[in-house]
């Protein structure tokens, strides 16, 4: 009896009322990659600063077509990046799509469960190698100690495309909340937080519009996120609350031989108690990266990029962060800019090699975000390289 | 000071969009291409706009509600890079990038790849609602040709 209960009858019918074999339904794709990295003069791959192998990702995911409106998508990824983020598998998105309208010049569209950040330019696909410019993504925007807050929501996201005489827009808009791990509470409050931080409400909206028959992209995207930490017994933080909000721009040309990328943002970022009863911290950052990439060959790709970040935009160069800690936290924790060049080579069908070199002034975007380490980081310049080998299918 | 900095970044970015675009004047010849759909397809016309928006996924039903299944051949197929350079005005990679994001996100799906015309021209004519391109020279029967209107 129990090889005909309602679930499974249900799928079976599904697969038969949509008159398609089960392969026409389902698609499996997937990734497998391996790196070698190090950073060094910075905790940001590894506290010793070796040369490292913590640079893994590996993704399987699925879609399964219930009917001309319902589809499910879900992927699972194991992750390894040293201290830029949590080790270890996880799934990275799970959620039903559902049509509302599908007409040949609108769709709109619902997607219920663990979704994807869309909001961004490389933000859906920030783990899958072969589709980012670089392994180690623009650190203003795609900030690594914040990462799995920015990786998307649990929660609902809606999407409408549209066509008309001006070009294609997109609209997304998203609702929900994460939940921060242990080791990202440390990465953003420090390894003594023994409370916890709770993601409370996050909402994001970004448009996109491609003029007419161009290569041309705009897009914008605002988002606001709270957050609440609860003291724990003994803890060195207090019960507190944090918001950030933040406004994006972003363009795209896709030429030929050359494509440029730009994303700038403002980031509001209001702290109150946690560091201490009464405290109180409200600062605008800035941040933005210019990115060009050359396509050298069809299999040959060259990048450049200059990506800049001001903690807070009324102290560019962190001396206030140096007067209040009375000269313990250098000022180059109120910025970071950072220089990258890089290459990559797809030598085989869907295998392909990337390399690239950091060279970075500031820590200001190196874990822990509210208390620096002054230890590991203890120099204002310092350089990273990489060399990831990915395979796609 | 970091304005300063933004500005001088901020010009040299756009010479170099410029530089990009007239880059992009010399283009090589590529063979002609034909669109081709199943039969069931009531449509006999596209325009480019909405042959990008089938292509890149975003249409997926044409005007009779029936649904869309789109073929292409690979990326490095001289088919496939005419077709997407001349008919829909696309850099394959251009196409590959947006196929990414629906399959490696959740979005949506990509198109079916197919590895020569001759399984184009058979897959198409066994699925209704189904679109792929061919060589302009290659003959076909049992499929329909759509004319692409030029805006």
């Amino acid at each position: 009896m129990k090889l005909l209960s309602p679930y499974r009858i249900y799928i079976l019918c599904c697969i038969f009322i949509s008159g398609q074999g089960f392969s026409d339904s389902l698609k499996v794709h997937g990734f497998v990659s391996q790196g070698i990295v190090q950073a060094v003069d910075s905790n940001f791959v590894d506290d010793d600063e070796d040369v490292s192998f913590k640079l893994t990702e590996v993704g399987l995911n699925a879609s399964y077509r219930i009917n001309n409106n319902l589809r499910v998508a879900g992927q699972g990824v194991y992750l390894n990046g040293g201290n830029r983020y949590p080790e270890g598998l996880r799934i990275d998105y799970l959620f039903l799509d559902w049509q509302l309208l599908n007409s040949p010049n609108w769709k709109v569209k619902a997607q219920i469960g663990r979704n994807k950040n869309y909001h961004w330019l490389y933000s859906s696909t920030r783990d899958v190698p072969h589709t980012r410019p670089s392994i180690v993504l623009p650190q203003s925007l795609y900030f690594d100690a914040f990462r799995d807050v920015a990786l998307g929501v649990d929660g609902l996201v809606l999407i409408a495309t549209t066509d008309n005489d001006f070009g294609e827009w997109d609209v997304n808009f998203s609702i929900g909340k994460s939940k921060i791990s242990k080791q990202e509470q440390q990465n953003l409050l420090g390894k003594s937080v023994i409370g916890e931080l709770n993601h409370e409400i996050d909402k994001q909206f970004s448009l996109y519009w491609r003029p007419k028959l161009s290569n041309m992209q705009w897009g914008i995207s605002i988002l606001d996120a709270d957050f609440k930490y609860d003291q724990a017994l003994g803890d060195t933080f207090f019960d507190g609350d944090e918001t950030s909000q933040r406004v994006m721009f972003n363009m795209l040309y896709q030429g030929e031989k050359w494509e440029f990328a730009s994303e700038i943002m403002k980031e509001r970022v209001i702290v109150n108690n946690l560091l201490f009863p009464g405290y109180k911290s409200d600062a605008t950052g800035e941040g933005g990266y210019l990115q060009s990439r050359f396509f050298a060959t069809p299999d040959v790709t060259l990048m450049a990029r200059l990506d800049l970040y001001d903690r807070d935009r009324k102290d560019r160069q962190g001396s206030q962060i140096e007067l209040l800690s009375g000269g313990m936290v250098p000022g180059y924790f109120g910025y970071m800019d950072q220089a990258t060049v890089g290459a990559s080579w797809l030598f085989s069908k869907n295998i392909q090699i990337q390399a690239e070199y950091h060279r970075v002034k500031g820590t200001s975007r190196l874990a822990p975000f509210f208390t620096p380490d002054l230890i590991a980081n203890d120099s204002k310049y310092w350089s990273m390289w990489a060399v990831q080998l990915m395979y796609w299918f | 000071m970091l304005q300063m900095k933004y500005f001088i970044i901020f010009c040299v970015f756009w010479i170099c969009i410029f530089a990009g675009i007239r880059s992009e004047a010399a283009q090589s010849q590529f063979q002609k291409v034909k669109v081709i759909v199943n039969t069931s397809v009531p449509a006999s016309t596209v325009s480019e706009q909405q042959i990008r928006r089938i292509f890149s996924m975003r249409q997926t039903v044409w005007a009779n509600n029936q649904s869309i299944t789109v073929f292409v051949l690979d990326k490095k197929h001289q088919v496939h890079q005419a077709f997407s350079t001349n008919t829909l005005g696309m850099f394959p990679y251009q196409l590959e990038r947006v196929w990414n994001k629906l399959v490696y996100s959740g979005l949506g799906e990509e198109p079916i790849k197919v590895n020569s015309e001759q399984e184009m021209l058979d897959r198409i004519s066994r699925n209704p609602g189904s679109i792929g391109y061919i060589n302009s020279n290659t003959e076909y029967e049992n499929v329909k040709v759509l004319k692409v209107i030029k805006e």
